[in-house]
């Protein structure tokens, strides 16, 4: 029963905690100042040594306050921390009931593509047409492309370039000799066309 | 009556081809231009040909018979032989000349090719 404390000593504590407290070292770290084995912190730990010298004669706290303080400061950056917790939360429930939102308004709206259907549809007949042409059909038409006079061709091409006159300058420096051949030839022919007739 | 387009098409590529460094423009002129039934053509073509101032042009109008100086036509024989006389550089045309006369199988092509010989040693 020697741990026992008696009922005046439990008032001493209660009010005269300051009575019994042991002395803590005075550094910057918050928790390391703090000792919650029924002691109460005497001091500011977020003001240096340094720093609460030059405030002394502005701010004069007791150690009751400074302590009140700074477990009133505590308590209050839990609940900022629990809030913005409780906030993010909520954000994340915000986020992950977006898709489910946008899919039902996607759902509840009436979107139409007719004539983008229509179109497609029509392209697609088009193709299956084309492709439903007979092998031999597309030998033939290749068949008439190849049976073309390239010869003939290439002089009505010639002539197309050639259409406002041939200058000896451009023969001269034509380094491809079958075109002046090819030009001298068509109109030498014409010349004795003319005069044949 | 010929198109005029088409005389002066023909004069242009002929012209052309006398001034063309490719040698194959020499047969070019000789395949089509001095085988035409047109006699303009075979003259304009006789007159590139000898401004080419090469031995195969040379040798086109100076040995063959039916060409150059030895054509049926009279005016194209004779504008092929005061092309000749124009020239500055006579060397070449004279070396054929002579390599024509000693040489060449056809009387008519060996008197032609003195007669003109003779004329441009005088000129």
């Amino acid at each position: 029963m020697a741990d026992l404390l008696s009922i005046s000593s439990i008032r001493e504590r209660i009010f005269n905690p300051t009575k019994h407290e042991k002395t803590v070292a005075r550094t910057s770290n918050p928790f390391a100042q703090t000792s919650f084995k029924g002691n109460v912190l005497t001091a500011d730990v977020f003001v240096s040594e340094n720093a609460k010298e030059k405030q002394a004669n502005a701010i004069n706290f007791t150690g009751k306050l400074k302590a009140s303080a700074l477990v009133g400061s505590i308590s209050d950056f839990g609940n900022k921390i629990k809030a913005g917790i409780e906030s993010a939360v909520n954000f994340a429930k915000r986020i992950a009931e977006y898709p489910i939102n946008f899919w039902n308004k996607l759902s509840e709206t009436e979107v139409t593509f007719e004539p983008a259907i229509k179109a497609m549809s029509k392209a697609g007949e088009k193709f299956g047409e084309a492709l439903k042409m007979d092998a031999s059909v597309v030998g033939a038409k290749a068949g008439e492309v190849l049976k073309m006079d390239v010869g003939a061709k290439v002089g009505e091409a010639l002539h197309t370039i050639f259409d406002n006159g041939i200058s000896a300058k451009q023969i001269s420096k034509m380094e491809d000799i079958s075109i002046p051949r090819q030009l001298l030839m068509d109109n030498v022919q014409a010349w004795e066309a003319s005069l044949a007739s | 009556m010929v198109d005029k387009k088409i005389v002066k098409n023909v004069k242009n590529i002929i012209d052309g081809l006398a001034m063309h460094q490719n040698p194959e423009s020499v047969s070019v002129l000789e395949d089509i231009g001095t085988n035409s039934k047109v006699d303009e053509i075979r003259e304009m073509t006789a007159k590139a040909l000898v401004q080419k101032n090469m031995p195969e042009s040379l040798r086109v109008v100076i040995t063959n018979k039916g060409k150059g100086i030895n054509d049926m036509s009279t005016g194209v024989a004779m504008c092929t032989i005061n092309e000749l006389l124009s020239l500055e550089d006579k060397a070449e045309a004279i070396r054929i000349l002579e390599d024509t006369v000693e040489n060449h199988s056809d009387e008519e092509v060996r008197d032609n090719a003195r007669s003109i010989k003779a004329l441009m040693a005088l000129s």
